[in-house]
């Protein structure tokens, strides 16, 4: 790669030009990637309109059916213990789970990427502190650090109805703290993909005629590690819901904006297990594996596609 | 092993100590309320003199930084956690003590199956890759992977507990027995463990498959494994004692660095069973908003990985001599 600085190389892969839709394409074009897209795409579906499929979500006061019911005609997944439709509650969890999925990955991967894109570009002591604490993520089990901040921070930034984008504060303080926690991982592939870039030559070019650090960091490192970002924050989105369904399960969801994970921590408080209800659990149950497996298949796939490392050999 | 090497190791190990001490530090302070308010929780009608009196007591006149902090780091180093909010005078320390073991015992024993089927299978799939072993092992594997561990304890639960009846539903032994002998104690122990321990090994063993295939089929396209080949050795003999070997190398720091997702997956599994371990403290810790505790079983955890991953980077050096430069 270094040799190859010598000769001039286009700063931008050569995929762009031949179209937006390009990679989408060549994904769909392999088994697992159609198969992941195909899932993400109804879950996308379900997640943008609820209502159209299911109407309002359903409430205590809203409820019509009876105490725990099993799988009937009128309830195709049976009810909850407050007598609500589990198909109803379910849709309306695709919301919650996607939604806070997508904003914890925009936070972390926006962590990631400015991390790495600054400790690779800039080196030196700045490079060593930012590893240091990148590493010190990277070792921990970030996961009881979220269990210690998400009260703490929920009571900082107190509870209240305040909503934004329509979401509950206390969703918004999980979506941060998932960021906080979770973008190591990014900074560290960010970070040796700008190391090699760095050594190129047209970023002496750029600065040979006068560009600054900032911009160079903006208009010829970002736009070269963009695809690596995209792969990275499709694997990324596979673990923050997955760190919110279990933040949920421990108690820390919000039950008036149920996700799967919320939906799972009250069939457990019920005991819907212990009682057979195996209608509270597996409807989420079933869509937080199909999301989560679908996103480390398309994840996957776009690695082998995007990522200059593994390109060619997949 | 070089003197730097291990130096290095070890610096760095203690530079993460460090700085988790450091977080729960910084976490303390950033409480709701003043640290003398928190520390006077639960005590009626403080008056201005009991507040300066725990301000002097607890040395919270000081600078911050440093005196309060290397006070601080001495006591965490000396064992001393505080006091528990909900368990009146007992320390931390005390209520990590009872709750340790179940979950020691639990996971001990969860990783090893994994590790040692997951191995096993993650080997036997990549040596005869494309066939049916490595095909149903691989997808199962990577649905294993994609399932929360506490998921599959209910589901385990619903079929086995609630609905064959083969094991008990909850705790780890059944509440107000009285046992003839250590034996009869000892079976109902093991009846209670059965289900969480498959589910922590479940759990894992996709992890650790998907890892040592792609390792093993790695290491066949070596050339020493085509030299021994053209030697004309067995394929049995050149999966034992060429390929494997050297692909069980990655794994141990894999197996390390997997260690931080393990402990959130341990959490909601002793939910799921009420195992009366660590998880289950951690979120009882977390609904009664008992923060000394809460940190206590964080600083607990998090220094038992950066152990483990201390370990396995020595485990590592003495396997292999390249990295001990």
């Amino acid at each position: 790669m270094t040799a190859a600085g010598a000769s001039w190389s286009p700063p931008i892969p050569a995929g762009r030009r031949a179209g937006r839709f390009d990679l989408l394409f060549r994904l769909i074009r392999r088994p697992e990637g159609a198969f992941g897209v195909l899932i993400l795409a109804t879950f996308a579906a379900l997640a943008l309109a609820p209502e159209l499929f299911v109407g309002p979500l359903q409430t205590a006061v809203t409820a019509h059916g009876t105490r725990l019911s099993p799988p009937s005609a009128a309830f195709p997944l049976g009810t909850d213990e407050l007598r609500r439709d589990m198909l109803n509650l379910t849709v309306h969890g695709a919301r919650v789970s996607m939604a806070i999925g997508l904003l914890a990955t925009l936070v972390t991967v926006f962590i990631g990427a400015v991390v790495g894109i600054v400790s690779g570009f800039v080196g030196g002591r700045v490079d060593a502190v930012l590893m240091r604490i990148t590493d010190f993520f990277l070792v921990i089990p970030t996961f009881v650090l979220a269990l210690i901040l998400t009260p703490i921070i929920r009571d900082l930034v107190g509870s209240g109805s305040t909503e934004i984008l329509g979401i509950r504060m206390t969703l918004i303080v999980i979506v941060i703290v998932i960021g906080i926690t979770s973008w190591s991982s990014t900074a560290r592939i960010i970070r040796s993909q700008t190391l090699s870039l760095k050594a190129r030559a047209f970023v002496d070019r750029a600065r040979v005629i006068g560009a600054g650090s900032g911009h160079i960091m903006r208009r010829h490192i970002l736009p070269n590690v963009i695809n690596l970002i995209v792969a990275n924050a499709v694997l990324v989105f596979a673990g923050a819901v997955l760190t919110e369904t279990t933040l949920s399960f421990v108690g820390l969801g919000d039950p008036f904006q149920p996700s799967w994970g919320q939906l799972l921590e009250a069939a457990r408080s019920v005991g819907a297990p212990g009682l057979g209800a195996w209608w509270y659990f597996v409807p989420p149950g079933v869509c937080i594996v199909l999301v989560v497996f679908a996103f480390t298949l398309v994840g996957g796939a776009l690695d082998d596609l995007l990522n200059p490392k593994r390109r060619g050999r997949g | 092993m070089s003197g730097s090497y291990l130096a290095r190791r070890f610096g760095s190990a203690l530079f993460t100590i460090v700085l988790i001490i450091l977080v729960n530090f910084i976490l303390f302070r950033a409480l709701p309320g003043s640290p003398e308010r928190v520390i006077l929780r639960g005590t009626p009608n403080v008056t201005p003199a009991q507040l300066e009196a725990a301000r002097e007591r607890w040395g919270l006149n000081d600078p911050v930084f440093p005196d309060q902090f290397v006070a601080f780091l001495g006591a965490t180093v000396s064992g001393d956690l505080g006091y528990s909010f909900v368990a009146r005078g007992q320390t931390v320390g005390q209520v990590l003590g009872q709750r340790i073991w179940p979950t020691v015992i639990l996971f001990g024993l969860g990783e090893l199956v994994a590790i040692v089927l997951g191995l096993a299978l993650g080997a036997y799939s990549g040596w005869r890759r494309g066939g049916p072993v490595d095909v149903v092992g691989n997808g199962l594997s990577l649905v294993l992977y994609s399932t929360p561990y506490f998921l599959l304890g209910m589901a385990l639960l619903l079929v086995f507990a609630t609905g064959l009846r083969w094991f008990p539903t909850f705790g780890m032994l059944t509440a107000g027995a009285d046992y003839p002998d250590i034996w009869a104690r000892l079976g109902d122990f093991g009846a209670h463990l059965v289900l969480p321990l498959a589910t922590v090994g479940l759990g894992l063993v996709g992890q650790y498959a998907i890892v040592m295939r792609s390792s093993i089929v790695e290491t066949l396209s070596e050339d020493y494994v085509t030299t021994a080949r053209g030697m004309g050795l067995r394929e049995g003999r050149i999966l034992r004692h060429h390929a494997l070997p050297n692909a069980l190398l990655p794994t141990v720091s894999l197996i390390a660095i997997n260690l931080g997702y393990v402990v959130a997956g341990a959490i909601t599994v002793e939910v799921v069973f009420n195992w009366p371990g660590l998880g289950t403290l951690a979120v009882e810790a977390l609904t009664a908003r008992d923060y000394p505790v809460l940190q206590g079983v964080f600083l607990l955890l998090s220094v038992s990985v950066v152990l483990a991953n201390l370990v396995a980077d020595l485990v590592y050096g003495v396997l292999d001599p390249r990295v001990r430069t």
